[in-house]
């Protein structure tokens, strides 16, 4: 293109209503980019990777945000940095570096227009797959709100991202830079996490973690304590000084910016840098509490540590079974998998007056190894209340409704008529007998857990010892299970305080 | 468009030319080569060895089973992603109208391309531990690479690393599935089959085949400005 001859290149005079430089600038980057053919790309991967993982998920919104975090991180991340690199890389892949520099504005500002447009279109595709895995859930969700820490951490690492790919296609212009920082970006993001060794691991600023690593689906964090910010905040702290970092270098090797743009860019890319290495710090200082999230001191809130006030959901049985409200879907099968127990037991003096859900407590184990339980006995206060765990509050795979109330039938139940009759460890022949019995009419196994299902570890409402098939004790569980409902409970209300206290024999049992 | 920087590719491409000078290459040889510096493909050999070497080194660290089954396959879709690339044209229209050879020439170079990935990833986990061994390789090699052939013909030889860098992410799900059910068994999904599975092997031989048919015939697709 040439000028004609006695023609003055002026200034467009901005008319009132349009848009400044900077933002015709950025219109147009915006209709020239990359990331816009690439958002398909990382849409249909949120939606395979994450989108479906997440639904398949109970309603919960502390699994679902956890799921959004990591999920769509590894799904945004290999197109962001794709199209930024690709962007960063177009001036030198078109060998039209010459031509640019010749433009008012300096090499820094039009990258910097390029680099926020890719960050844009990255982040509204994010914004909107959020908003329909946020808005599903919170039509299924029976108690709570969204987690925002979790979706600003990966909304934190888009920008990060893209400006590490925009810098290495700025750097390295060429067909190959594009693919080798994407595969960079998985591989960094994805296997990084191999590093991680225990709470206080500085590697847990990856944006990648959301909770105490190798851990996997927890359903009990964050539903009867607050989500922790600390660590999202050093991941957020550490992700914008690595952005600020980054887009401040761009402007250091040599160009037409001149030094007094490499001045302040030197102090932003330092300040930035100081800011990612703070973040890195402060998350090697964390430590996994007993409420089964990262607290970093320097950053923590001890308001944070309250429990969050909520009104149970309970069942009107006899003896009623109260639930945490996002549980609330699991009240039916609960009370289904207890009501037979819950029936053997009613009006026994000592029984619970109610089955309390109750909050898991974390205890971090050698390596990545996390020990999760009930804090104190199962059975608290006066009149008792039994504290339950559900399974689905302990780490691992969401287990189905009926699981779940196998699970509480072959664990729970057992240890309810336990605590009743005295049966735990350590017990009498006859309470071991009566114990039996009572779950035996109540249509239970003696002793174990049905096939499929794993026993949790102590403290989570363990069956007792049952007494062994041929032994007096299991023939006396047997006659004695064998009586009319009535015949048992008349016989344990006139009988059970000496049945507790050990002054009862085999013999004396009906 | 111009071939900058491939000096003497227009003419090589299109079959042009007399006999070669003593003590040069034959015509038919040149051109391979020439054919082969125009669409990079040096660098791409380049990348591949360089991906070959990663995977070595990165197999004598001690991975957990997550990371020792995705390992492979992030540098899987390096290559396929290189062998992508190499089919974006510097030389547009005039190349397509003029060289009767193209089609050859482009289904060697990436079969080569491809077969010299596999052997240098499959040589890369000799003596270690490679997790799904050398069939796993050929299989997901050949898989990806099509896909990126695929990508090459839709959105241009320059984009074509989005089809194997997308499916390494949906590989990477698929093998991460398989201990946090439900378990994707779709042979599809091939990656996350094991290495003797026949569906996945036939279904990557599939993607591969069209993938490599496609550039075959038509090339990739030369978005304008590229």
């Amino acid at each position: 293109m040439t000028a004609g001859a006695g023609t003055v290149s002026r200034p467009v005079p901005v008319r009132p209503g349009r848009w400044p430089a900077a933002g015709r600038l950025l219109r147009l980057e915006l209709l020239n980019n990359a990331m816009l053919w690439l958002l398909p790309v990382a849409v249909a991967l949120f939606w395979f990777t994450t989108y479906r993982k997440a639904m398949a998920m109970p309603p919960l919104w502390n699994m679902r945000a956890r799921a959004l975090q990591s999920g769509a991180l590894l799904a945004f991340a290999s197109p962001v940095a794709g199209a930024a690199a690709w962007m960063g890389s177009r001036e030198g892949r078109r060998h039209t570096t010459d031509q640019v520099t010749v433009t008012a504005r300096p090499r820094w500002v039009r990258q910097l227009a390029t680099w926020a447009a890719t960050t844009c279109w990255a982040m509204v595709g994010y914004l909107g797959c959020v908003a329909v895995l946020y808005g599903m859930t919170a039509r299924q969700a029976t108690w709570g709100g969204p987690l925002w820490w979790p979706a600003a951490v990966a909304a934190a690492s888009l920008p990060a991202l893209s400006a590490l790919g925009f810098a290495a296609g700025a750097a390295v212009p060429g067909r190959f830079t594009a693919p080798l920082a994407t595969i960079a970006a998985f591989f960094v993001l994805g296997l990084s996490t191999q590093l991680i060794q225990g709470s206080q691991s500085y590697w847990q600023v990856s944006p990648l973690v959301a909770a105490p690593w190798d851990i996997g689906p927890d359903a009990g964090v964050a539903t009867f304590y607050h989500y922790l910010p600390d660590l999202p905040i050093a991941q957020v702290m550490f992700l914008a000084g690595l952005t600020v970092a980054v887009l401040g270098a761009l402007a250091l090797p040599g160009g037409p910016g001149g030094t007094w743009l490499r001045r302040p860019a030197a102090a932003i890319t330092a300040a930035g840098l100081l800011a990612a290495g703070t973040a890195v710090a402060l998350a090697g200082t964390g430590k996994l509490d007993a409420h089964g999230m990262i607290a970093i001191p320097a950053l923590h809130n001890a308001a944070s540590d309250r429990p969050v006030r909520y009104t149970p959901v309970c069942s009107h049985t006899r003896i009623p079974v109260c639930l945490n409200p996002a549980y609330a879907g699991y009240l039916p099968a609960t009370v289904g998998a207890l009501a037979p127990v819950l029936t053997e037991v009613a009006g026994l003096p000592g029984a619970p007056v109610r089955i309390s859900q109750a909050a898991a407590t974390y205890r971090q184990g050698p390596g990545n190894s996390v020990g999760v339980g009930l804090a104190g006995p199962s059975t608290v206060g006066r009149p008792p209340v039994f504290r339950l765990l559900l399974l689905d509050q302990l780490p691992g795979p969401a287990m189905t409704t009926s699981a779940l109330a196998a699970a509480l039938r072959s664990n729970a139940g057992p240890a309810i008529v336990a605590g009743v009759t005295g049966g735990g460890r350590g017990a009498s022949p006859a309470q071991q007998a009566v114990t039996a019995a009572l779950i035996m009419a109540a249509r239970g196994p003696a002793t174990g857990s049905p096939a499929g299902i794993t026993p949790p570890g102590n403290g989570f409402g363990m069956p007792p010892p049952g007494p062994a098939p041929g032994s007096p004790a299991y023939a006396a569980a047997r006659r004695f299970a064998a009586l009319p409902a009535s015949t048992r409970h008349t016989w344990l209300v006139r009988h059970l305080a000496a049945l507790r206290a050990g002054r009862i024999t085999l013999a004396q049992l009906p | 468009m111009t071939a900058r920087g491939v000096p003497g590719a227009t003419a090589a491409a299109t079959g042009a030319g007399g006999p070669p000078p003593v003590g040069q290459l034959p015509a038919g040889l040149r051109l391979v080569r020439l054919h082969a510096a125009s669409r990079r493909a040096p660098a791409a050999a380049m990348a591949i060895a360089s991906c070959a070497i990663g995977l070595r080194i990165a197999l004598a660290w001690s991975w957990d089973t997550y990371g020792a089954l995705q390992l492979p396959l992030v540098f899987e879709a390096g290559c396929a992603a290189a062998i992508a690339i190499t089919t974006a044209s510097p030389l547009g229209e005039p190349e397509r109208v003029a060289g009767r050879r193209l089609p050859f020439l482009r289904l060697a170079t990436t079969v080569a391309l491809t077969v010299a990935a596999a052997v240098a990833l499959a040589a890369a986990g000799t003596g270690a531990h490679l997790a799904g061994g050398t069939l796993d390789v050929l299989r997901n090699v050949a898989g990806m690479t099509g896909l990126g052939l695929l990508c090459a013909a839709v959105l241009g030889g320059g984009l074509a690393w989005v089809g194997p860098v997308g499916y390494l992410v949906a590989g990477a799900y698929g093998l991460y599935t398989q201990w946090h059910g439900p378990a994707l068994t779709t042979p599809w999904l091939w990656p996350a089959r094991p290495p003797h599975d026949p569906g996945a092997a036939i279904c990557a031989g599939v993607v591969f085949a069209i993938g490599l048919a496609v550039i075959t015939v038509r090339g990739a697709r030369d978005p304008a400005g590229e």
